[in-house]
Order: C-alpha cells, then structure tokens, then sequence
C-alpha cells in the first residue's frame, strides 16, 4: 500500500478546527434485561468478556472512534464493580480520548427512568449518542451525524437518528426470536412506524400499518433485515419527550413506537440510517454473545480483533486460521488447536487434547484428552482431563472435573465446582450466587453438580406464570444454542417475558392483549392519574395535554373517557384544596384557570346547535361530585366556573338541565340542586341579552 | 458540514495538533490508540506521526545524558511499536532516533578525545575527514561513517576505516548531486559541534528526518527519467503517491502507457480516484496530493485493468512499477496485497520489476515468518456482511498485504538511488546500528 499522506497534516488541522461542537454520548451499562443470567447475579453484563475483552472496552472504543468527547456511564446493577473497573482503566487516564467520562449511578429500573434521570441532571447541551454498553460496532459515525445534523438544520422537530446496519434475512447476528420491523419512508430516510414481531407468539405476525402512511407516502420501505444495534443519534428534545411520556420504559417498544404514533401531535420525526458496511451489531443476549464473538475473532469487526489488544497489557498475536494466541501459553506437544480460536495468557493445554472455535481466558487449565468445540471459557476455569465441552459457556474460576460431559447450551458460572463424571444436560445453568430472593445461597446440588461439586441449577425467580418460567428457562440455552434455532423453532426467548413483565407492571396501558373493557377503565384511571398528578406537581397544561393525547392515543380512547378522566383528575384535585382550606371558589378558579385547555381540548361541538359534548361533561361532573362532600356547591361554582371561562356555552346548560341522565337519580338530583340558581340566572340573561339584541339590531336599524 | 465532522474523527492531522499541547505521556498514549484503532495507517503517516512524537520525546526529558535519552526513546519506542507491530515503519523511525542519539553521544565523547588530542597532534583523526567532503554534507551518511566509527578510538587507525570507507562509498552518492537530500546539509560541519548539547543536536536530527519523510517522493521522482522511456507499457498498482510522482515526472516529458490494477478490494476506490484524478475524500491526505494533477492530465493513457488480468496483459508491459509498506532487509518487501501476483506474473514474463521506496521503508527486519508480517482486514470486503448464510458457514481472510520475495524483484529506486535488493543490507546497516535492531 503505497503512502497516501504528506508531511504537513498540522496545516490540515488549523482549517477544520473552527465550529467544534462537543459530541456528548450517554453509555447505558445495564440494559435492565435478564438475559445473561446466571451471570449477570454476580458481574455487571457490560463487563463480560467478549473474546477476553469486556464488552465495555467495545463500546467506549466505538465512541473513542466516532471521536466523542464526553461521555456519561450509567451503571444499574453492580455498578461499584463497574465503577472500580472504569476508574482502573485507560479511559480514567489522562490519555483518554474523552475529555470526560462522568459515571453516575442512578436506581432506575428501565431506560426510560435513566433518560429521564438524564433530563433532569441538564448534563446534556447538544446532539448526543446513545449506545446501551454492549454495542461492538467499527462504524464511523460522521456519515450519521453530518446527515442528523443536516436535517436537524432544515426541520428542528427531526430529532434522532436510529443507526441500522443491513443484514440479509438469515442472520446470525439478528435477533431470531423477535424481529424488528421498520417501517421507512426511503426518500426522506424517515422511519414512519416501529413494531416488533414476536416469532413465537401465534397470533402477532401481523404489522398493524395504519392506512393513513400508505395513503400518504409515495413510497415505503418495509424491511425487517435490520440489526438494529440501538446506536441513536439524539437532540436534547429527546429527553425532553421521554420526561413528558413517564411511562416509557423501552428506547424502541415504547418510545419509538409512541413516538411516531404521536406523530400528528407533536409532529417530531425519527431518522434512520442504514450503514451497509461495516460492522455493528449489539450483544443483546447469549446467542448474540456467540454470533458477535465469532464475528470478532473472523475478523468482521476489524480493527476490534483479538489482537488489537484493547486492553492494557494484552499480547494477543494473529497465527494461521484465525488464532490469535498470547505469550506465555503452555501447549502440550500432541494437542491440536483448531481454528479460531483464543488463547489468554498463562493457559495451559494438555496433550491430545483438541480445541477449535473456543474462547480460552488467562490462565485456564485443559486437562489431557480434553475436547473443546465452541465453548467460552473464562478466566481461570479449570477443565479436567477427559471432559467435554461442547458449546457452553464455563465462566471465571469455575473448576470442571475429570471426565464430565457439558452438553451445548449450558452455562456454568462463577466459581461453580462441577464433581467428576458429572453430566451437565442440555441448557442447565448452574451457579453459586447469592439469590436476593431467598436471602442466601442455596445449598448445593449434588443432583446437578456431583458429590462434592458446588453450585445449584438456578431458576429464575420471576413473577412469570409458570410456563413462562419453563420457556425463559429453556431459552437461555436454546438461545444459545445456533444449531437448534431457526426462526421456525418454537424456543422462547427471554425477551418475551421480559415485554410482558412490563406490560403488566405499567397496569396494561399499552397491552393490547386485554379486552376493551379492560383496556379503557384501566385508560381512565391511568390517565386520571397522571393528570391528578401532574396538577398537584403543578405541571403547565402543554404539557398536561401532552400526555393526555399520548395516553388517549396508545389505548386508543374516546372522548368520552378523556372527559371522564379529566374531570375526576380535576375534580379530586379541587377536592384536596378545599381540605386544605381553600374555598370551594377559589379552588375551582384556580384549577379551571390554570388547565382551561385541557377542558377545552376535550370538547368538539363548539359550532353546533347540538352540544353533547359539553352536556356530556357537565353530567359527568355531575356524576363524580355525587359522591364528594359538598358536590353541589362545588357543582354551582363549577358550572359557573365554565361559563365564565367560555369553555360551556348557555345553550349546553340548557341541554343539560333538560337530559334526563342529570336527572336520573336522587344522588343526581341533589348535586345539581343548587346548580338550579345559576340555570335560571342564565336562562334570563339570555332572554335580557336577546332583547338586548334585539335593541340593538333596532338601533342600527 | 462535512468540515466539522472531520474534524472529529481523530487521525494523524488531530494527534499532531494536540501534541503541541498534551502533556507527553498523554501524547504517547494517544498515538498508541491511535495506531491500534488504525486511525493512522499507511507507512508515511505513521512514521511522520513517531518522528514527531519522539521529537517531542526527546525536547520533554531534561537530561542531555545520552544513556537516558536512549533508554527513553527505546522505553517508548517499545510501547508504539507494540501497539501496531505490521507497521514497521515506526520501529524504523524509532532505530533512526536511537542512531541519532548515539552518534551524537560518540560525537562528543570523540570530540573530547580530538580535542584533548588536538593539542599534541596537528590533525584531528577523526574518520570523517577521511571522506570525500561531499559525504560530510549528507546528513544520512554522517550516520553511516559513524556506524563504522563506533569502534573504540583505539582502532582508529587510517588502514581499516579507509579501505571500510572505499567500500561503504555508494556508487549511486556521485550520481544525485542535485536531489534534496544531498541539498540538506545540516550545516554541522566537523569541529562545530563539539561543545554542542546533545538534545538539541538529536532535535536536529530527528527535524532532518522529517524533512527527509516531506521530501522523499521528489527524491524519488528525480530518477524517473532514468527508468522510464518513450513508448514504455508500465504496469502499476494501488494508489501509492510515490508511485505517481514518480509516473508524473517522467510524464512532464515523456510520452507513455501506465496500466493501473485497481486492487480490490482493499485500495480500488482510492486507485479510481488516482487514475481519475478526482481529489479522493480521505481527509488524511493532505493538501498537496489533492490538487496533483493525474497522470491523464498530462497525456498519458492510463487503463485500469482488474487485478485478476495482469497476468494476461503482462506480456505487453516493458516495466512494473510498484509502490511498497515496507521493505525487508533481505530484499524482499511487504506490499498492498495482489502485489506477489504481479511480481509473479512479470517473473514469469522476464519483465524488470522495480519498487520505488523511500529509505524510511526499509525497516532492518529479516522475514523469518512473513505471516506474522501480514495485516488481515476488514472481511466484509470480500464479502458482504449481510449475507447471513455465508457468514455463518465460511471463514473469510482479507490479508491487506503480500509478502514478495527478494528474487522477483529486479531494482529498487530509493531516495538514495537505485539498488539491487540484495545490495540493501548496506543501505540498512548504513541506517540503523547493530545495537538498535531489537529495540
């Protein structure tokens, strides 16, 4: 390769330093996914080694590329360990690529409570990239943000830049289990509507498209051969509509989806870019693990190989076959080391033994007549002479003893000690860990482990109804398992339990499985509630509305119920400021003046005759202050409220005292009672202004 | 907008800049990333970047002791070379400095001896004034003459350094007069340099050197004319500079035939965009090559061939002319890969084969395992990743370079030059010490 560059690149320097704009990048360590247990119970996800190198060190090396400057950490679970590991590593120096790396903890539970956490610190100051911390990508980034800044410089509302790198439709770095579907409008890069196919549930292959796209759009692209590597060029406004939508929980089920159905309402656009070289893929669960390891020691990752050396300290070198070796590996003369495989430091193999397509950690022990085929071996694992090891994945410090079979797919963790001559089935995961659940470590298993052997079958506690349990269960090792999944097979991923969880402990707003009733009590008290909470916080009413509409829209609510609920939200809230002491008046003026909006945006038959809407709200005012103390005063100078702020207009005040539903029981009755002084009022001054009128007309005249 | 986004991607243009302002460690830090993540890459580049590295290096340590300087220089020079071994190129510049650093040192311990000497003798017997005056001015073979003087002082007596000095004289030295390298004197003229400090000494020297690295394809250049004649087929390959500084001279004024292989997958982008002429968008390429003419500005036929029909147009071709990554001390070099099948094919043709490389190339390394010299890249180039199948069920290499044996190489034109690749081992022992070749 002939030399491409000349002396003077400092000159080159000078002329492109002007308009630097700091790339900020916020790094999400736990993606809040159960996915890697049992390991995860013991090891932050993002510090499982990937070919011996933390899955970290990846992420932080894409960043360093994409030549991001600042970056924030966000630990979730173990996040001392990871801590300690960040402040000892190269990226705390003052070497460091990034001017600064700022680890914040945080309690969340989801991305959604870390982007909101992040909105509230205002750390963030311009476009920002979000990667989750298992992110092994090679791509340069300023295709994508020289494009996101473009279109942010023509429409302020495209707000974020999903990165999607292409693959065909079999592919061993997709997710098999859940496919993702983008819906594209390929002219403008704009990504129109986000749905995930889940392949193992019946029923949900289908897209649901809304029509109005179609009609719309003059072309669309529908693709699903998409990695979708969760690498997100974002603007601030981002965070701004995660804080407004509080119950997003996912970056792509909830938030992209939500946010693109809400598109009519605030009109902010999501962007793709689909990278058709280079290499990004995420390390979303086990069988990604073994996918994204064989990519990395192949070579697809290049410059992220083996023998880089990422690491300090690393001294991997490249042989013949994709062996990357580092020195001081003691090989036994009459072993055979196949292809592609990793070889750590100080790891000694003994004689006939065979190894091909495995991952061997610093100072491993291979007993004689060993046979390793795709199995992950971490540091310091011992494997006793005889044994077999077929496609499973053996972690720090575990000891396997003497002629012991692990079947594909099992998982042995940390420190687990496995008695000779034990077979280890198909898909076990075995683990010494302390459980939170039963406050100890459980005894160990002499079933699973042998006599002698430490360790118990872990189970995963979850909320799950049984069969999910058995599905996750069996998951993990099918998951990881290539040869047995296809998108055909009927495995389970843990992904699908994972989206249930969520869907029940967000109280179903966004499930679609429950039946209507169902759906749309639970959209009243949901909204009700939020908005109940956002007057007591005080929130303006934009933003009341906001999520409001977002609310109504995802459970797909009618007008009547948004009615309902923003009375009893309002109702309950005038409630408690007259316990506090406030006159009945005086609250209402203030709730009413301050949200009129609201209220307003609820009704839709200002210019007719007939007014079932406000009619519509007044009875149900009527109905929740039936059951308050005091309703009927709150009621008269509620409607009078209304009347005042032109939300209700006479003619609805007419209509209503003439329904029959105001009428209709004797609870009914009474709350409306006093109301009856202010209906006559009203019905006069509308005799007096019409003759008013008519004076007038004649005075013209 | 593109401008800004440059700007943020580090390379040799960002390192450079910050180390005027890092602290020096960070410096070397971030050049040993930088290497690793191959945001430096090509043989110029990554040898400017050292040489100004360990300009630094040496202009940062407070010493003007010459052991601690060296001990320095080979402490960092480890670390870089580690960080990226298949550039050769930095260990290269890395010996350079540490030659520097020890003739230097020798220098001045002569220099006391002359001087002390000088009292009692009437000449100072330094092997220098020995030499053609001429010789004195190079800067390069002042290094050469003091490799050969590094003996104690007590074997310095005229018999063996001027029979050393007949044979160590290069042909070639009378015949470039005229080129940059020889116009560089350092002004160090002999007795001058005797109280001088040491440090700044090695800073001039290390400040040659990078002149040398700015300089080194016209030097080249100025022996087109010498090798390419009227009416000549000249087979290239891949996009080197040097390569089409030198086609560019000898096209100023002669008329002739370049056939261009494209190299694919590696450089064929970068290759279209040489032969057409369309200033290409690496932003590590620098000014000066941006605006170069291409070859068919000039009225030279250029026909882009894919590299898989070499071999058929082979007979036709009167010269290949190949650009390098490095070269060997045995004559053979390490090139863009598809480089050995052409050598190959113009062997099988009894076509000369002739490697323009600068000196800073030659890198004193004997190819003992030239697999471990080889680079393996990206795959995806060879094929794409989206295809899943074929993914999971082949493996794939992409070596980015060739390794050529010495025996299908005919000539090499350095900025010194012309030599027979088995005549190179001079021109490394010439360059680096002994001491130095494991660093």
């Amino acid at each position: 390769m002939g030399p491409k560059q000349k002396g003077g690149a400092a000159k080159r320097g000078n002329a492109t330093e002007e308009v630097e704009e700091t790339l900020q990048a916020v790094v999400l360590a736990d993606t809040f996914e159960t996915r890697f247990e049992p390991f995860t119970l013991e090891k932050p996800r993002c510090l499982l080694p990937l070919a011996n190198t933390p899955l970290i060190e990846y992420t932080l090396e894409f960043l360093a590329n994409a030549g991001v400057e600042d970056v924030f950490l966000y630990g979730g679970a173990h996040s001392d360990q990871l801590e300690k590991y960040i402040n000892a590593s190269k990226w705390r120096a003052p070497s460091s690529p990034f001017k600064q790396l700022t680890f914040l903890k945080s309690t969340s539970t989801s991305v959604g409570d870390v982007m909101r956490d992040l909105d509230g610190k205002h750390l963030i100051t311009g476009d920002f990239i979000v990667v989750s911390g298992d992110v092994i990508s090679n791509l340069p980034i300023e295709g994508a943000l020289t494009k996101h800044r473009a279109r942010r410089e023509a429409d302020k509302n495209a707000i974020m830049t999903m990165i999607l790198r292409e693959a065909g439709r079999n592919h061993r770095t997709k997710s098999s289990s859940v496919s993702p579907v983008f819906v594209i409008d390929p002219t403008k890069d704009r990504c129109l509507h986000y749905e995930e196919i889940d392949h193992h549930s019946p029923e949900s292959s289908r897209l649901n498209i809304d029509a109005e796209l179609i009609t719309t759009h003059q072309e669309i692209d529908l693709r699903q051969d998409l990695i979708d590597c969760n690498i997100d060029i974002c603007t601030p406004d981002v965070l701004s509509l995660w804080s407004d939508s509080f119950d997003y929980q996912t970056p792509r089920k909830q938030f992209l989806y939500g946010v693109l159905k809400d598109y009519e309402l605030n009109g902010k656009t999501i962007h793709t870019h689909i990278v058709k070289d280079h290499y990004a893929a995420r390390v979303r669960n086990l069988k990604a693990y073994d996918a994204v390891s064989k990519d990395v020691i192949s070579r697809w990752a290049y410059p992220l190989c083996p023998d880089t050396n990422l690491l300090r300290g690393h001294n991997y070198e490249l042989r013949k076959g994709s062996l990357y070796q580092e020195q001081g590996v003691t090989l036994a003369r009459s072993c055979v080391i196949g292809r592609r495989t990793v070889i750590g430091q100080g790891t000694s193999i003994g004689d006939k033994t065979t190894v091909k397509n495995t991952v061997l950690g610093r100072d491993c022990k291979i007993g004689k007549n060993v046979t390793l085929d795709g199995a992950y071996i971490w540091d310091g694992a011992v494997i006793g002479d005889g044994t077999t090891v077929n496609q499973a994945i053996v972690a720090d410090r575990a000891v396997v003893g003497k002629n012991c079979t692990i079947e594909p797919g099992s998982l042995i963790s940390f420190g687990v000690e496995i008695a000779d001559g034990v077979k280890v089935s198909d898909g076990r995961r075995i683990t010494t860990a302390y459980r939170e659940e039963d406050d100890e470590v459980p005894a160990s298993e002499p079933e699973v482990v042998g006599e002698g052997g430490k360790g118990y079958e872990y189970v995963p506690y979850d909320d799950d109804e049984d069969e999910d349990e058995t599905a996750s269960n069996a998951s993990s090792g099918l998951i990881y398992n290539m040869a047995n999944l296809s998108l055909s097979t009927e495995s389970i991923s843990t992904l699908s339990s994972e989206i249930s969880e969520f869907g029940r402990s967000r109280s179903g707003s966004f499930s679609t499985t429950m039946s209507d009733d169902e759906d749309q009590d639970h959209f009243v008290h949901d909204a009700a509630a939020s908005v109940y909470d956002s007057l007591r916080d005080g929130v303006t009413s934009d933003v009341v509305q906001l999520e409001l509409v977002s609310l109504r829209m995802t459970a797909n609510a009618s007008d009547h119920q948004v009615r309902r609920a923003v009375v009893s939200a309002f109702m309950k809230r005038i409630q408690q400021l007259m316990d506090g002491g406030k006159g009945a008046s005086e609250a209402i003026r203030e709730i009413f003046g301050k949200y009129k909006e609201i209220v307003e945006r609820s009704l839709f038959d200002r210019d007719s005759d007939e007014k079932p809407d406000q009619v519509d709200l007044l009875v149900l005012l009527q109905q929740d202050l039936a059951h308050r103390s005091r309703g009927d005063t709150v009621m008269l100078f509620t409607a009078k409220e209304l009347y005042d702020l032109e939300i209700v207009e006479e003619e609805a005040y007419e209509q209503w005292w003439s329904d029959e539903r105001s009428s209709s029981t004797e609870e009914m009755r009474q709350v409306r009672s006093q109301s009856q002084q202010f209906v006559d009022w009203l019905a006069n001054a509308e005799e007096e202004e019409s003759s008013e009128e008519e004076e007038s007309d004649e005075d013209d005249e | 907008m593109p401008s800004t986004s440059a700007a943020l991607t580090p390379g040799l243009a960002s390192f450079l800049k910050s180390l005027k302002t890092n602290p020096i460690d960070t410096s070397i830090d971030d050049l040993i990333s930088l290497l690793k993540r191959r945001q430096i890459r090509h043989s110029r580049s990554c040898a400017t970047a050292t040489a100004y590295l360990l300009r630094s290096v040496i202009s940062a340590t407070r010493t003007s002791d010459a052991n601690k300087m060296i001990e320095r220089v080979q402490h960092v020079g480890r670390r870089v070379m580690a960080a990226q071994p298949r550039e050769m190129v930095v260990g290269n510049i890395v010996r350079r400095v540490l030659g520097l650093i020890r003739d230097e040192a020798e220098d001045d311990r002569e220099a006391d001896f002359t001087l002390s000497e000088a009292g009692s003798e009437s000449q100072p017997q330094t092997p220098r004034a020995l030499d053609d005056p001429s010789e004195v001015l190079s800067s390069r073979h002042e290094g050469s003459d003091r490799s050969s003087s590094r003996q104690p002082f007590t074997s310095l007596s005229a018999t063996p350094i001027s029979m050393f000095s007949l044979l160590s004289h290069p042909e070639p030295e009378s015949s470039l007069p005229g080129t940059p390298a020889s116009a560089s004197p350092s002004g160090r003229l002999l007795g001058q340099s005797h109280n001088k400090d040491i440090r700044a000494e090695v800073l001039d020297g290390i400040n040659e050197i990078i002149d040398e690295l700015g300089q080194v394809d016209d030097q080249i250049a100025a022996y087109a004319l010498e090798h390419i004649h009227s009416n000549e087929i000249i087979l290239t390959h891949t996009s080197s500079t040097t390569v089409q500084k030198f086609l560019l001279k000898a096209a100023a004024k002669r008329k002739f035939t370049v056939i261009h292989a494209e190299s694919y997958p590696n450089n064929h982008e970068a290759t279209h965009a040489t032969v057409s002429g369309q200033a290409p968008k690496d932003d590590d390429i620098l000014s000066t090559e941006a605006f170069q003419k291409p070859l068919i500005a000039l009225g030279i036929t250029v026909i882009l061939i894919p590299d898989s029909a070499v071999f058929a147009l082979m007979s036709r071709v009167n010269k290949v002319i190949l650009g390098t990554h490095s070269v060997l001390a045995n004559g053979g070099l390490v090139a863009a890969a598809g480089t050995r099948v052409i050598a190959r094919a113009a062997k099988v043709h009894q076509t000369p084969v002739v490697v323009v490389s600068g000196v800073y190339k030659l890198s004193p390394v004997y190819p003992f395992d030239f697999d471990s010299l080889i680079e393996y890249g990206d795959v995806s180039k060879v094929i794409g990743y989206e295809d899943g199948d074929l993914v999971d069920q082949i493996d794939v290499q992409n070596p980015l370079y060739d390794y050529v044996p010495a025996e299908l190489v005919d000539l090499y034109i350095t900025n010194l030059g012309g030599h027979a690749p088995s005549y190179l081992y001079r021109i490394v022992s010439d360059h680096y010490r002994k001491e130095d070749i494991n660093v």
